[in-house]
């Protein structure tokens, strides 16, 4: 039985609808997500929900999703990088001494660090790609040794004389009416780009209904940028969380809109596969490496100037474990082929909020690991029995 | 032996019970029945060798009668030396005295010939691991069967052939009545396979009962002294090995012509997609051994040829090794239309206007992702130009082949793991189709495909190539090639031995051919 033409109009649909839309399981996760809000909102008397802790919660987060990106577009190929929290330590200390000892101007501080990221993305994925050893011994490596140097280059001091603009950039916020506008303007751009997408699918004969296909991408976009406006509408919105938002769009264009993004998927659903449908297996994982690297630039100066200085011993410890916690609770498949930006983003907000709630509250730090460490493992286990049984149906 | 001990041997095995008497039995697998009420009575002492086309039962049937579909997953009857046999694993049909040596070698390279002997089966002393016992055992056990083995050595030392006597001494150190060898030969050289012999004939004049699956009827005449048939699932002769030509058996494993697929003949014959000259590989473990020695042939446009030869002639390697992909190396001349190119890697292949469908599908489908995602795999650069990519034109792309091939499905967003065989064959053909490659070199390309299924996708090699599409078939499987190929070179021990037009092409032909009659 061959599909008849509106059966196979149906199926180009359900998918099409799948891409903005939660699926069933990101659903699972805000729902998740939601009974932890509640819980706090209750347990702090509302403090917990108001704007100001919630751009705090946002603020706190903001580290650990920069992160949390270049993990998914790694695990995704099968890949670890176990080296974030050094490498992003190191980046800080080069821009915390360019701009802070040696009065480089920021903005060349800032370019040079990235460089910095760039060089030691690249640096690893040569050792993984070209030497073949495993991504995840040679970020076990670079882990120690980027530690090292930030610790040999700095005699492990604290550099903390960032000069203004830098500091500014992690406090300061967008003022609320550019924010709201700016939040308009990109939530109209996306769905302006999407119905233009689906117009197109439904004269190329995919899709069949392409208003309800619409509404169904309008639906959440209406719900969050109404979420989003109460919030900013408060102080506006902090930069350093416009560059989260900024870098996700992008990594998503890239993973889900791109032929570069469908070769990582494939590598990770079958590396055989891949290579003999002539996919050039090193060099995608080389550049996957220099887009962590990139990674590596943004983050690193995102919490040096979040912090206000570069501490080489202390800086992104644990980093690493906390961004590959975020994607694999928003869904990242460990054995590749699987995982969304905007599901690594809920999950580091998930983990955030559990940082966030517990402290309102008063809750020892030994209880507050204690307590992220069993949230994290119910999170999995609930998406994994989930999946099972989606697909044993 | 002297002559007292013989008769004594022959008195028993009148009086004994036989050793294996199978009745009836039978074996579904969703879709097929892979063996379909066989009955088989083996006595002691004989060597029985079975034989048939690839997806004839064989595997199945030693499968079940060595406890690897357990006892209730298949009806039917099994008596060992008289008594019922009841096997839920392999482990209680080796305690019952049933030893299978499967065709495909799975040993531990890094731990030692001893550990491998007695993986699962250590010798314990209080709770713990016995290690000078098992050093003993297994020195013992490779003693016993001629073998000049420090059992200490990792097992990788040793080469493939070494490894598989290695693992039959280790089924004949236990206890075993019934000895059942799948394809023991593959991998051996010749004079390793008379040692094996050898080793038969004496276990077997020992009172030992031996099954041996081959595709190779020199070795049936050589060592049998019984030859069971099977085909589609039954068992279709039974000879006294002194009793049967080579030819009778060819025929009795083909049977009756299957449901055939004519195809028009390619009147004219046109310009060569892709020729090679002295196409060598090397085996990619040891780099002196030739899996193929000397292969020179020329595709043309819009022609189906066939690769023919048994396990081990080198046919697939050679098939591999022309899309760019065998992992060792080799050496060779190959042209496309004409000009030389240097076929590196896949991607040049890919990029050059090939395609490929591997011997395993798995090996070339991402199960988990959908039928769209698999389809478009290789032709991501053709979709997606400027790099970014154009999701409505490949969805229209997917949409029009999936109708074109009537791939089974309930929609392209399924995973490709949940479709049948022959449908997930049919994806492969589309993502080619979808890269337009013009020179398809396929591997197996029917191998578990229901007949149904195969007769669909030869019409649609026949179709590919009267659009004037090249198609290469490597294949073990004479029936998948003789009612579609113009043109079948046919592979013995990594040579060319022969090449068989149209006229000529019958499955005895082909077979006889490869297997040395």
């Amino acid at each position: 039985m061959t599909m008849s033409k509106s059966e196979e109009l149906q199926a180009g649909q359900r998918r099409l609808g799948s891409f903005s839309l939660a699926s069933l399981r990101d659903y699972m996760l805000l729902v998740i997500l939601a009974a932890i809000w509640c819980f706090f909102y209750v347990a702090t008397d509302g403090i917990f929900l108001m704007p100001r802790n919630l751009v705090l919660l946002a603020l706190q987060t903001s580290i650990v999703s920069l992160a949390a990106i270049s993990a998914v577009m790694l695990i995704v190929t099968r890949n670890f990088d176990l080296s974030v929290g050094s490498a992003v330590a190191l980046v800080g200390v080069v821009v915390a001494l360019l701009s802070g000892q040696y009065d480089v101007q920021p903005i060349i501080a800032v370019a040079a660090a990235i460089l910095v990221g760039l060089l030691m993305g690249a640096w690893q994925g040569f050792w993984v790609t070209r030497i073949g050893v495993s991504s995840f011994i040679v970020t076990l490596a670079g882990m120690l040794y980027f530690r090292g140097l930030s610790m040999i280059v700095t005699n492990g001091a604290t550099i903390a004389s960032l000069p203004r603009p830098l500091t500014r950039f992690a406090t300061a916020f967008l003022p609320p009416l550019p924010s709201i506008l700016l939040v308009i303007a990109t939530a109209g751009g996306f769905l302006l780009l999407r119905w233009w997408e689906i117009r197109r699918a439904h004269q190329l004969g995919v899709v069949a209904k392409p208003q309800s296909l619409f509404v169904k991408t309008l639906i959440p976009v209406i719900v969050a940028t109404g979420i989003t406006l109460f919030i900013v509408s408060w102080q506006g919105m902090p930069w350093l969380v416009l560059l989260v938002a900024f870098c996700a769009l992008a990594a998503e264009l890239v993973m889900r809109r791109t032929r570069y993004g469908a070769q990582l998927y494939a590598i990770g659903g079958n590396p055989e596969a891949a290579r003999l449908a002539g996919i050039n297996i090193k060099r995608v994982i080389f550049w996957n490496f220099v887009i962590a690297g990139l990674a590596y630039g943004i983050t690193g100066v995102a919490l040096t100037a979040r912090v206000g200085g570069a501490v080489a011993g202390s800086a992104g410890l644990f980093l690493e474990l906390d961004a590959i916690a975020a994607a694999i609770i928003g869904g990242t498949a460990l054995s590749g082929g699987r995982g969304r930006i905007l599901g690594a983003l809920v999950g580091a907000l998930l983990m955030g909020s559990l940082n966030n709630g517990m402290s309102l509250m008063n809750v020892a730090p030994f209880f507050q690991d204690t307590v992220r460490g069993a949230v994290l493992l119910l999170a999995v286990a609930l998406d994994h029995l989930s999946r099972s049984r989606a697909r044993s149906k | 032996m002297n002559a007292t001990d013989t008769r004594e041997d022959e008195r028993a095995a009148r009086t004994d019970p036989p050793v294996l008497v199978a009745g009836n039995l039978t074996k579904q697998f969703p879709g097929v029945t892979a063996v379909d009420d066989v009955s088989l009575t083996i006595k002691r002492g004989e060597i029985v060798a079975l034989l048939g086309q690839n997806g004839a039962g064989k595997s199945t049937l030693i499968q079940i009668i060595a406890g690897l579909h357990p006892a209730g997953s298949f009806a039917g009857e099994i008596r060992l030396s008289g008594k019922p046999y009841q096997a839920g694993s392999v482990a209680e049909a080796e305690a019952a005295g049933v030893a299978l040596v499967p065709q495909e070698i799975n040993v531990a390279p890094e731990m030692t010939v001893a550990e491998n002997l007695y993986l699962n089966a250590e010798p314990q002393l209080w709770g713990f691991l016995d290690q000078p016992l098992r050093l003993t055992r297994a020195g013992k056990a490779l003693r016993d069967f001629g073998l000049a083995i420090d059992p200490a050595l990792p097992m990788k030392a040793l080469d493939l052939a070494t490894q598989q006597l290695a693992l039959i001494a280790r089924a004949l150190s236990k206890k075993v009545a019934l000895l059942i060898l799948d394809e023991p030969t593959a991998a051996l050289t010749e004079g390793e396979a008379q040692r094996l012999f050898d080793r038969m004939r004496f276990l077997a004049a020992r009172g030992m009962a031996i099954i041996f699956v081959t595709h190779r009827l020199a070795e049936v005449f050589a060592v049998s002294t019984r030859i069971v048939i099977m085909r589609d699932g039954r068992i279709c002769g039974t000879h006294a090995t002194s009793d049967v030509t080579r030819s009778q058996v060819v025929t009795e494993m083909v049977g009756h012509a299957v449901a055939s697929t004519e195809r028009a003949r390619q009147p004219v014959r046109r310009g060569a997609a892709l020729t090679v000259e002295g196409l060598k590989v090397f085996d990619t473990d040891d780099p002196a051994r030739l899996r193929v020695r000397d292969l020179s042939l020329s595709l043309a446009q819009g022609e189906i040829l066939g690769l023919f030869g048994l396990v081990g002639s080198g046919c697939i390697e050679a098939a591999v090794a022309l899309y760019g992909a065998w992992p060792g190396s080799w050496e060779g001349a190959i042209t496309l239309d004409g000009s030389p190119v240097n076929l590196d890697n896949p991607t040049i292949s890919v990029a050059s206007g090939m395609g490929f469908m591997a011997q395993d599908r798995r090996d070339c489908l991402m199960p988990d992702h959908a039928v769209h995602d698999n389809i478009i795999l290789a032709s991501l650069e053709r979709l997606s130009a400027t790099g970014f990519s154009d999701d409505a034109r490949a969805r229209r792309t997917t949409l029009d082949l999936v109708r074109d091939l009537a791939v089974r499905t309930r929609s392209i967003e399924s995973p490709v793991g949940t479709l049948s065989g022959g449908n997930q064959q049919k994806v492969q053909v589309a993502r080619w189709l979808s890269a337009q490659a013009r020179i398809l070199i396929l591997v197996d390309p029917t191998r578990g495909v229901d007949i149904g299924a195969r007769g669909e996708i030869k019409r649609i090699w026949a179709r590919l190539s009267e659009e004037g599409r090249s198609i290469l078939i490597a294949s073990t499987d004479a029936e998948e090639l003789v009612d579609i190929c113009d043109r079948v070179i046919v592979l013995r021990g990594g040579e060319p031995v022969a090449e068989i037009g149209r006229d000529e092409l019958t499955e005895e032909r082909i077979l006889g051919v490869a297997a040395g009659v």
